[in-house]
This record gives structure tokens, sequence and C-alpha cells, in this order.
């Protein structure tokens, strides 16, 4: 072939294709939108904002300054009133009487009564509603009773003290009745509140957006401000991607993100124009249930030892690098903090080897403890996600090596992993559970819960089955909190568990952005916040 | 003409049976109850389980089941989301407007990049030309879409603030994610066209046309381009799905709506409907793009059709 002289067009027409698109268009990121609009981008998109239906907690991220509750509780972890002025628990632990605020209207002008608090616990309740994460709030809810037109009394079957816990998380958090029996679909993107903020419009897959809502004329409980919100509009942007959620926030495009990538963390707490906020999480750390009913783990001196033998500083140092704190006990700090729960187990291999000695696992050839010709081995249950199993599994592996122990991981889906803790088949899973209440440790210790709910420990233990029993029965906190924490020591002194992390929930704001504020499940109310110019 | 297009279409029916089998054994091969697994972020009762499995049809025979799936598929109900519960064809309606947007835009890209490089090659074998553009091509199918995706929010929105890097919608959202989406196709199109158009290049009617005193520019584009474009064509069309296995990722990088990250989303939430019924319409999309290639490869290749 002879070389072309027309090749000149030709490569004219190349380099216009190849530039021309994305070239020369005027378009900017929305850059710094000060004063008007905060722009935050999100880990997730919610499954449906409508409080009630929702099992996701990015729902409550979205709606905590959207719909209120009869009670706040703030990072503090005091109860404050909200929508409910006062309240009563009755002597015999089965009822809850509320005095209802006599100002409040929902966003579509209806007013909020002891009849709307009605209509959303029935509505939580009703076989025919698909109930989120609600309906276990409610416990044993029986009726609510509609004393006068601002005085509502909630009554339960058999005491239920984890109530009034409930009842200020997102949910059980009151929508417009009206709103819910007329708006059809729209209840899973528009739910109707009271609070500062109301929702506008939702594009699924792209973004939620709420605005101010004038008629706010009261003090929100974690504000010291009369009014409606500053802000005019808040955009939640669903960015699943953590690469680009962060790059985003750098190039302004967001002014805040959720989730911050334990490896992107360093670089933006050096970044002054970003301010790095980290919350812990209320609920059970990061935690491996050891099965208490599968050998060598039926003995409970091996459980100890693999509690010394477990470096947790190693995980925080290597993969959470500032995203978590060490965990001692099988509720996080926040939840219930002790000297005595951080002092059980602390991180320290001889006195592991001399527990699995005296357990009867000798030193064997290869580095593997062995008794009576039989390998020390334990199945970890550990959840695949795609790119990987859970990363703390390769740490526990590589921890119970030192002592002698090996660890197999089972690397599996999800919904084999559940199935596989139902039956109590593997040495146990990694897991955590968000709660607002410490009766979350209901689902993981009561001996109900095996095979039905979280007790992945499979323990069945009659002194924690009372105890769990009278932490619901319990009204007053100091008891309350006496009876969890006797909970904690009894979980730590059998060795059911190896609390490893308390999580944070790390968001990332630019520094012109101002006061976001958190309520106590570590979600952000916006009605104070701003943007400096 | 009219006998082939109807043989093709024809041929089309049992690979469509296939695909419904296989989404509908979907449900059957995961190990463990799916109600169970359905519903394990919810708290439920009994009741509303086996609400549920009735709602699904899982108590009936396993024959019964798929006939009913196959008939509700061809009417068009695909059930409904577990997760949002709205009917799964209304998701896809909403979702497919934005991912056929990125799939044209990014087959733009692909035949815009891949047939000019390929052509510029050819044209210029051995010279620079042609080992810059291979190069180019090299890179464009050894890079992976995520990656050359990050690097592209990295220079234009992060370094030059030219463009957005998430969301839908408008051009300016569209660039990237095409780019970053028809990059592959481009590659393979390119090197497609340069060894096709070397080889016509040679032929008889090419130096017949040049014989006849038709200048360079239309012997080329005219004689020579549209014949070395027809295994192109076949290449268009499977790269088409390769275009939406790439969405899932592309769309989920530059977090755009669309029916890539419906899937994942789906998978994720274990949403069996959503992610049958997604799976079932993305595989007869496949079939029928590659049913309208082969008969657009016919329409140009006139050998095709009498053969």
């Amino acid at each position: 072939m002879r070389p072309v002289q027309s090749w000149k067009w030709l490569t004219l027409v190349l380099v216009a294709l190849a530039t021309v698109a994305p070239g020369g268009l005027p378009i900017r990121p929305a850059a710094a939108q000060g004063g008007g609009t905060l722009v935050v981008g999100l880990d997730q998109e919610p499954p449906t904002l409508d409080p009630h239906a929702s099992p996701s907690a990015v729902t409550y991220q979205v709606i905590a300054s959207v719909a209120e509750n009869l009670l706040y509780r703030g990072s503090d972890g005091k109860l404050v009133p909200w929508l409910a002025e006062s309240w009563t628990v009755a002597r015999d632990g089965r009822s809850v009487t509320f005095k209802l605020r006599r100002d409040v209207k929902f966003h579509d002008g209806t007013p909020f009564n002891a009849d709307a608090v009605k209509f959303n616990f029935d509505r939580i309740v009703d076989p025919k509603f698909k109930a989120g994460g609600s309906r276990a709030a409610l416990g044993s809810y029986a009726a609510s009773k509609v004393l006068d037109e601002f005085t509502v009394q909630v009554l339960f079957e058999t005491p239920y003290a984890p109530f009034l816990n409930s009842v200020a998380s997102g949910v059980l958090s009151i929508v417009s009745p009206k709103a819910v029996r007329e708006s059809g679909d729209a209840v899973h993107t528009r739910p109707v509140g009271t609070g500062p903020f109301m929702m506008k419009d939702y594009v699924a897959k792209d973004h939620a957006t709420m605005v101010r809502f004038p008629g706010y004329a009261r003090k929100a409980p974690w504000s010291d401000r009369t009014g409606p919100a500053l802000l005019e509009t808040v955009v939640w942007k669903f960015i699943p991607e953590p690469g680009t959620r962060v790059t985003t926030l750098e190039s302004g495009e967001t002014q805040g993100i959720y989730l911050v990538p334990a490896q992107s963390l360093p670089r933006l707490e050096k970044d002054a124009s970003v301010r790095v906020e980290k919350l812990p999480w209320p609920g059970v750390p990061r935690i491996w249930l050891l099965n208490t009913t599968k050998p060598p783990f039926d003995d409970v001196r091996v459980r100890r030892a693999v509690n010394f033998a477990v470096d947790k500083d190693a995980f925080l140092a290597t993969v959470y690098r500032g995203t978590g704190l060490k965990a001692f006990a099988p509720l996080t700090a926040v939840m219930l903090d002790d000297p005595a729960l951080r002092q059980a187990y602390p991180f320290d291999p001889e006195k592991a080897k001399a527990l699995l000695g005296e357990a009867g696992w000798a030193p064997g050839g290869d580095g593997i403890r062995a008794k009576a010709g039989q390998r020390l081995e334990i199945v970890l249950n550990a959840i695949e996600y795609g790119g990987g199993a859970d990363p703390t599994a390769p740490l526990i592996q590589s921890s119970l090596r030192d002592v002698g122990v090996d660890v197999k991981i089972k690397a599996q889906a999800r919904p084999p992993w559940s199935e596989d803790n139902y039956r109590c088949a593997t040495h146990g899973p990694v897991m955590f559970l968000r709660s607002i209440d410490p009766d979350g440790l209901w689902s993981l210790f009561h001996s109900s819960q095996v095979g039905a709910n979280f007790n992945w420990s499979c323990v069945k233990n009659a002194k924690l089955d009372g105890l769990l029993a009278d932490g619901r029965r319990e009204a007053d906190p100091a008891k309350r909190r006496a009876i969890y924490l006797a909970v904690e020591k009894l979980a730590l002194d059998e060795a059911l568990t190896v609390p490893l992390v308390d999580e944070l929930a790390v968001w990332a704001f630019r520094a012109p952005v101002q006061g976001v504020k958190y309520n106590f499940n570590a979600y952000p109310v916006l009605s104070d916040a701003t943007i400096r110019r | 003409m009219l006998t082939y297009v109807g043989r093709r279409i024809l041929a089309v029916v049992p690979v469509l049976f296939g695909v419904t089998l296989a989404v509908f054994s979907m449900l059957f091969l995961v190990p463990g109850d799916p109600v169970k697994i359905m519903l394990a972020e919810f708290v439920t009762t009994p009741e509303q389980i086996a609400q549920m499995r009735a709602q699904l049809h899982l108590d009936e025979p396993v024959l019964k089941q798929y006939g009913r799936f196959v008939t509700n598929a061809l009417r068009g109900d695909l059930g409904v989301s577990i997760r949002s519960r709205r009917p799964v064809a209304a998701e896809i309606t909403e979702n497919i407007g934005s991912t056929g947007q990125l799939a044209l835009a990014s087959m733009l890209v692909a035949i815009g990049l891949g047939v000019p490089l390929g052509l510029l090659a050819a044209l210029g074998r051995n010279s620079w030309l042609d080992v810059v553009a291979m190069v180019v091509a090299l890179l464009g199918v050894a890079m992976p879409s995520f990656w050359l995706g990050f690097l592209l929010i990295f220079v234009f929105s992060l370094h030059l603030g030219w463009l957005p890097a998430t969301g839908g919608g408008d051009l300016p959202h569209l660039v990237m994610p095409a780019v970053a989406l028809g990059m592959i196709a481009a590659a393979i199109i390119a090197r497609l066209t340069r060894s096709s158009m070397l080889e016509v290049l040679g032929q008889d009617y090419v130096r017949t046309a040049r014989a006849k005193g038709l200048g360079r520019a239309s012997v080329i584009v005219r004689h020579a381009l549209r014949n070395a474009l027809i295994p192109v064509v076949t290449v268009f069309g499977l790269q088409f799905g390769n275009l939406l296995a790439g969405a899932v990722i592309v769309e989920t990088v530059f977090s755009r709506p669309g029916l890539g990250r419906l899937i994942v989303g789906g998978i994720l939430a274990k949403d069996f409907p959503l992610v049958q019924g997604t799976v079932l319409f993305v595989a007869a999309a496949y079939v029928l793009i590659n049913v309208v290639v082969d008969v657009a490869y016919a329409y140009v290749d006139p050998r095709i059709r009498i053969g």
C-alpha cells in the first residue's frame, strides 16, 4: 500500500470526534452554593422513605429532620420532650401516657393529635402492612387509647421498657395519616411529617430533595433557636462508589458525604478545607459470635483463649484506620461503658496459650495445637462481599495462628451465610447490629432466638434469659443499666463472643458547612446547619 | 430477504425459552428458603411469610409456577419488587431510558473513535500513525472501565472541574460514563476495522476504482470502507451485550440511574422478582438487538441472505 496523502483530513475527523465530547462544555459542578443548598452524598439509596416500612438505616439518615418523634434522644443519650410535652410510665410498666403539643401541624396542613399517634402505631402492627424495623420497636404493643385530643395512652400486652428509647428512634416517627391514606405509592418517596424540612422530590437512583418547612415555629430539641431551618434546600445524592463519593466532596460537587472509606480518611483529615465528624453507633459492635455448641468451642477455656489471642489493635491499625474503636463488650461503649468490661480480655497471647494447654490442646508439629490426634481447627463463617471476605476474618486467622489455632475461613454469599448461622453449623460468624436499646441483646442471647434470630452463639442460658427478661420489664434507668451490665459481664465471663471493633459513623463536610448536629442514632439533624460563604 | 428475517426471528424462540428457564430456576438454585432469604431484612410473622409464599405462588407445583412465570412475562407482568413494592416492569421502564441513553452514547464513542482509528492505522500501515493507533487500542482493551472511569473523574471533575462526576440526565452527565463504557468497544472496533480495511484495500475492485480515476477519498470511503465495515457490524451487536454488562459497573462508578444499578441493588437486597425480571428483560433485549444486527448484516451484505 502506498502512503496516503489524504490522511490529514482523516486525522482532523478523528481529532474532532475524540475531542468534541469531553471538551468545551460550559458546565461546572454545582460550586459552593453558600446560603441555600447543601448537597450530601450518601453511600446507598433508601429502599423507601416510609419510616415504618424501612428496614434500613439510610432512610432515617434522610428523614431525621423531616418526620419527628414523640420523644427525642440526643447524642448525650438523654430523653427529652419533642412532639410529646411529657410522658408517664404506668406503675405496672404496661402503658405509657403522652401529653402532646397542641401547636403542631403536618406539612400537609393537617393537625397533629392523639388520633394521629394512634393511627401511626396501629398502622405498624396492621398484619396487612409490611413493617420494617418499626414492628420490633413496638414490642408487645396492644393498642393506643385516645384519652382526649392531645393525650394518648400506649398499651402493651406485657411490660415493655425499651419502648421509651424506641419511641425516640426514627422507626417510630410520626407521619401524616391523611398523606398515608391518600398518597398511594408516594408514601415511599414523600413521607409527610412535622419536622423543619419537608420532602420535595425524589429521583430514583439519583437524589432526594428536601426543602425548609416555613411553618416550623417551634424550637427543635437539638437547637437553641426557635423557627424554621436555616438552609433552604438539602439534596441527598446517592453515590454508592466510595472513591467517586470522596471525589465529589473534594471537587465541591457535594458539600458533605457519609461513609468515608478508611483508605481516604487520612487524606481528608489532613485537608484543611474538609471537616471529618465521627459518631459512635449505638448497638452491637462488629463482633464474632462464638458457637458455644460446636467443639472445641463447647469448652469455655477455648473461647476465653480466643478472646485473649485476638489482636484488636492490629485491626484498627490495618483495616479501620480511624473509622473504629476497640470493642470490649457485646454493646458498643456509647450504649454502656464500664471499667469492668474494658478489663475483661486484654491482648495476652501467653494467657491464651496457657488456657489452651489447660484445655488439653498441646502444641503440635506444624505449629497447630492438637488433642488426641485431632488438630485445633475452627471454621469462621464470613460474608463474601464480592471484593473479598469480611476483612476481620483474615486478621482473626493470623492472630489465632500465633497461639496454635488453625482458622478456616468459610467465605460465602449472605444467604448461605445466614443459613449456616441459623443452623449453628460453623464456629460462628462476624456480624454487627444497630440498636438504640440494650434490649438488642435479646436477639443475640435469648434462648428463644436460636435458629430464629441472631442468637448465633447458639447459647441457652437460664440466667441470661432471666436477666434479659428483667431488662424488658424494668423501667428505672439506673436499674436497667445494672441489669444489662450484668448481662454483658455474664456474656464476657462465658466468652460467648469476641467483641472486635466499635465502628464509627464517619461523615465529612466541607469546612464552610457548619451546625450539623446528630441524634443518638448517629443520624444528622440539619435545621441549624448553614453554609458560610 | 423476508424468509431470512423470518428464519432469524424463529430462531429467537428457543433462545428466549432457555433464558426464561435459566432466570426462573434462579429461585431454586439459591441455597435455603427463598422467602426467608428475601424477607431476611424485615421482621416478619409466620402469616406474612405464608402470605409471601402465596403471593409468589411458591406453594404450587414447579411446572405450574414456570407456566405462570412465562405467561405473565409475555403479558409484560414481571412481578412486584420486594424492596420497593412496585411492579418490576415499572422499575424497568423508569430506568431503561437512562441506560439506553448511555448505551447509545457509548456506541457513538465506540464507532466515532474506533472506526477512524482503525482506518488511520490501516491507511498508514507500519507508520508511526499505525503504531500510535494500535497502542491506543491496546490500552483501551486493557483498561477496565471502572479504572478509566476513576481516571476521567480525577482529571475532568476533580482537577479541571469541567464535568460533574455523578448523576444522570443531560449531556454533561453523559460524557464521562459514555467514554468509560465505550472505550473497550472502540478499541475492539479499531483493531477490527484495521485488519478488515487492510484486506479490502488489496482487493481487485479497489484497484479498479482507482484505475477509473476516482479520488483517493472516494475510493477509501465509498468502496473500501463500506465493505470493510461488514464484520464490524456483527461485532457491534456482540459488543452491545458487553455494554450492558459494563453499564452495571459504569453506572455505579458515576452514580447514574439505570438498569445496571437496578440489578445490583436487587441482588444486594435479595429482591428475587426484581432481579429475575430485569435479567429476563436485558437478556431479551440482547437477543432482539442481535436479530436486528443480523438483519442489518444481511442488508449490507447480500451474500448472507442468499447463502
